[in-house]
């Protein structure tokens, strides 16, 4: 998928909002981010099978 | 008959300048309270009227209850005088971060969207406070339901740095932190979700202290992202700090991360005793420094050294993704958070603020699993690396409060890159859970504070807050004060 059609496809995840173009253009910079920086963690984030999880359990004690 | 009527129980205030009085920390102001040579009233009256001359300058709270402060000392007063003293909270004048529901005040999160709106019940934190008869003095200002760094991003303005007017006090509890510094109070209550007490608490030179995730209950406040939220604190000094703690720790069936605790008494069991303490420096994470506030960490190493703690040099390459996952984290919870505002009040949240939720709006689940399993690596080689030292020890930010006209680029701290950039080292702590301290350890050439973060493994708060206490026990930077506090 090209770049252009990546951040448009993100774009149609914002329910039809109306949006001004300096939004627009700030929101579609922030996204090309966000390509970039998920790439970045993807090897990373191999390094481990677990997700996680920082709620603790109700019972436990310290 | 009103025992406050009798001579035997009649008030016994001592002479005091009032700057005298909101000099005093919470300590001492509690114990002279205590004993009846202070009343509540005269300090609210104090800290009230210190407010009204330096709100203005530093627009450091949205809302001010003078009425109900003043009935609440006078309350305090005489249940004293009865005998029925509650905690070393009664009679003190507090603060709290605009965040935390409170019944019958506005409560705005520092948006338009709720400037009007008056909860029906108290959040968990101003129930305990209540309950420990601390008054609060009222709702201090922050970015908007605590989504930035800065305190700017505020539909009621941007906070000002009381050590400079022009620079940011930091954010998101920047009100609370600028109250505290200013000595509007000894104590105030904010949250953190990515550094929003300890960054606050460098820039404005005092102690900002984040427990371990779960300790204090998030009942009642707004949610920036469920699984980095924290209650957190603000004082002069750490064993302020601890008598805040104790009085608003403890379990709460309400918030699912809520800890059970037997004995939540940080207060007295605070010890200047760091002989052993293995402290850790991840020195790859300092370079791009700036050199003063390098400087002032080394010597607050010095100072540890001093003391009889072992130095330990760390490499954790991990945190070099920490400001990524913790950044990713909170974009997606809080778009998930504000689904329904998001669509109805787009334009009604601070531009900056409701771009960011766009941008969370547009993150897959499957990346946020990614992020969460990077996230959960850099747990792991903090679980080692805590086998290793006691705390972790770094400059809080790498310089000192920005000039509020740099904007949103003025938090200076923030990578959106993998690297050994020092802002990792602030936002691995709330990502993680782990309790985390800023206390001022100098100050440099321009007059403004630098903060040193004390890091602990997962409910090693004490073992924190020790080391603080420890480090104030033996130097003197908690002592100084903006100019705006000799008003």
């Amino acid at each position: 998928m090209k770049d252009t059609d990546k951040v448009a496809h993100r774009l149609a995840l914002l329910e039809g909002l109306s949006l001004s173009p300096d939004d627009l253009e700030a929101i579609a910079t922030e996204i090309e981010d966000l390509e970039r920086v998920v790439a970045e963690l993807e090897e990373f984030s191999q390094g481990t099978p677990w997700i996680a999880l920082q709620l603790q359990p109700a019972d436990k004690k310290i | 008959m009103d025992c406050a009527a009798t001579p035997a129980c009649r008030q016994k205030d001592l002479i005091m300048a009032p700057a005298d009085i909101l000099e005093l920390n919470l300590a001492d102001l509690s114990r002279l309270i205590a004993a009846r040579e202070l009343s509540s009233s005269v300090a609210v009256r104090a800290a009230l009227t210190r407010l009204e001359l330096l709100n203005d300058k530093l627009n450091a709270f949205i809302t001010v209850l003078p009425e109900q402060a003043l009935a609440d000392a006078k309350k305090a007063d005489e249940e004293i005088a009865r005998g029925h003293y509650r905690s070393p909270l009664h009679g003190v004048p507090v603060s709290i971060k605009d965040m935390f529901e409170m019944a019958g005040v506005r409560t705005t999160g520092g948006s338009r969207i709720l400037a009007a709106w008056v909860p029906e019940t108290d959040a968990a934190l101003v129930e305990r406070l209540r309950a420990a008869g601390a008054i609060i003095l009222g709702k201090t200002n922050l970015d908007e339901f605590g989504h930035g760094g800065t305190s700017t991003l505020s539909h009621f303005g941007p906070v000002h740095n009381p050590w400079h007017l022009e620079r940011i006090a930091g954010g998101s509890s920047g009100g609370s932190a600028a109250a505290v510094a200013s000595c509007i109070g000894p104590l105030s209550y904010g949250t953190e979700t990515g550094s929003s007490v300890r960054r606050p608490a460098s820039y404005c030179g005092i102690v900002g202290f984040k427990p371990t995730f779960g300790i204090i209950s998030r009942h009642g406040s707004f949610r920036g992202a469920w699984s980095q939220d924290h209650v957190g604190l603000f004082a002069r000094s750490v064993k302020d700090i601890a008598l805040g703690l104790d009085a608003v720790a403890g379990f709460d069936l309400r918030d699912p991360a809520s800890v059970r605790q037997e004995n939540p008494a940080y207060a007295s069991r605070l010890e200047a005793k760091v002989r052993g303490l293995r402290v850790g420096v991840l020195r790859r994470f300092l370079e791009g420094v700036d050199p003063a506030v390098r400087h002032a960490f080394d010597d607050a190493l010095k100072v540890f050294a001093g003391l009889g703690s072992d130095g330990v040099d760390l490499d954790v390459p991990e945190i070099s993704y920490a400001a990524v996952p913790s950044m990713m984290t909170s974009a997606a919870e809080s778009a998930g958070i504000n689904r329904r505002w998001f669509r109805e009040h787009y334009h009604d949240f601070v531009p900056h603020v409701s771009r960011g939720l766009a941008v969370g709006m547009t993150i897959t689940a499957s990346e946020y699993l990614t992020v969460q399993r990077a996230r959960h690596r850099i747990r792991q080689a903090l679980q080692a690396a805590f086998k290793t030292v006691d705390i972790i020890a770094s400059p809080t930010t790498s310089r000192v409060a920005p000039l509020l006209s740099e904007g949103l680029k003025g938090n200076g701290d923030d990578t959106r890159h993998a690297s050994y950039n020092q802002s990792n080292l602030l936002r691995y702590p709330s990502m993680l859970g782990l309790p985390g301290c800023s206390l001022p350890c100098g100050i440099n050439p321009e007059g403004l504070p630098i903060g040193l973060q004390l890091v602990g493994g997962w409910f090693a708060d004490q073992t924190v807050l020790n080391a603080a206490f420890a480090y104030q026990s033996s130097t003197d930077w908690h002592t100084r004060r903006p100019a705006q506090a000799k008003t």
